[in-house]
């Protein structure tokens, strides 16, 4: 009986801890310290967050140099493609050069319910800015990109975390409407993995 | 509660739901039937209208996000550009079928007041998400350069 009542203590303390962490609303949940993690967790949950970077909800618009995002993915058939249309995006990475993003993305908050329709969100859609390179890359130099003040608009992990969290065209990417696949895991987790991977020292895999 | 935009210069209360595609919105609730139903989903341009002074696919605007903007549609399109465009077409004969022609006109006058003296390229971008069953590309490019140069007269 004593026995039975410490396991459900655990359980209870456990559902305490973990509960709060995958949380949808960020003011609620206890992040790790930094220097808290360890590096085998640290590269686990990097792992999980390339997952979600190499991903063609984020990676399609993730083009480095190229002005031109890319259709792959489930729906798209085995090949990657270009963006139909000779769709550029320009310096402005908004379309503003060529064609706006906004002509067919619209700015809204309601959401995209028609299949095949082109993605909308309640913000400017546009391309990542050309350092933030992942479309194609491979695990280690996204990791080392991430990492990298001077290519990732001078964020630490913690301000990396907090664009994920509050920048919500990112979050389309969990919510990308009828037909297509979102990114894996949730935002909350996603976020969570940000945490974990920046309190063990934003470990890669080459290190 | 009724949305209100401005739609070729009039004001209108619409009774759509918020949800509703500004499409569907000019055609079924205002009878403006020059604006063309192509695929739904902003693969092809034929329901492009200027939305606050840019070509949009209207299939893709709901009503609810648009409160108070202006709508400009093939009805009404006007200014140096869309006269310039309505006169190279006719000189190009560029309609065969003429279903995507309302989308091509409106996106052509939004490329001119962009940029009025597009290149080839240029063009090619900018009227590449207008698609025309009949082809009528090469003489829509033609006349988009007439157009420039009836603006640089």
């Amino acid at each position: 009986m004593q026995n039975t009542r410490a396991l459900m203590a655990c359980a209870l303390v456990a559902g305490l801890l973990l509960a709060p962490a995958f949380a949808a609303d960020d003011e609620t949940v206890a992040y790790p310290a930094a220097g808290t993690v360890d590096g085998a967790t640290g590269l686990e949950a990097w792992s999980r967050i390339y997952e979600v970077a190499s991903h063609p909800r984020c990676a399609n618009c993730h083009t480095g140099e190229s002005d031109v995002p890319m259709w792959s993915g489930p729906s798209y058939g085995d090949e990657p493609r270009q963006h139909g249309m000779r769709i550029r995006a320009g310096e402005s990475r908004i379309g503003a050069e060529h064609l706006t993003c906004s002509t067919c993305h619209s700015y809204s908050e309601i959401p995209q319910t028609v299949p095949h329709a082109a993605p909308r969100v309640g913000a400017s859609w546009q391309l990542a800015p050309a350092e933030a390179h992942w479309f194609g890359k491979s695990s280690e130099f996204i990791c080392a990109q991430l990492r990298d003040l001077e290519r990732n608009d001078g964020r630490d992990y913690l301000a990396l975390a907090d664009h994920i969290g509050h920048d919500v065209i990112l979050h389309w990417a969990w919510s990308p409407g009828v037909g297509r696949e979102p990114a894996p895991y949730s935002l909350a987790e996603h976020i969570m993995d940000i945490h974990l991977w920046g309190a063990a020292g934003q470990p890669c895999p080459q290190d | 509660m009724a949305t209100t935009i401005t739609v070729n210069q009039t004001e209108r209360s619409l009774i759509s739901s918020e949800e509703t595609p500004l499409l569907w919105v000019l055609r079924d609730e205002l009878k403006l039937t020059g604006t063309k139903y192509g695929c739904g989903v902003a693969q092809c341009g034929a329901c492009t209208v200027m939305l606050d002074g840019q070509p949009v696919r209207s299939c893709q605007v709901a009503i609810g996000d648009i409160a108070g903007s202006d709508v400009t549609t093939i009805e009404a399109v006007s200014g140096v550009e869309a006269d310039a465009v309505r006169q190279a077409w006719v000189e190009m004969d560029v309609v065969q079928c003429g279903f995507c022609q309302s989308g091509q006109v409106v996106q052509a006058i939004g490329l001119l007041e962009l940029n009025p003296e597009p290149t080839d390229g240029d063009i090619d971008t900018y009227m590449g998400g207008n698609v025309c069953r009949c082809a009528t590309y090469v003489r829509v490019r033609k006349a988009i350069h007439r157009a420039a140069e009836i603006l640089a007269a």
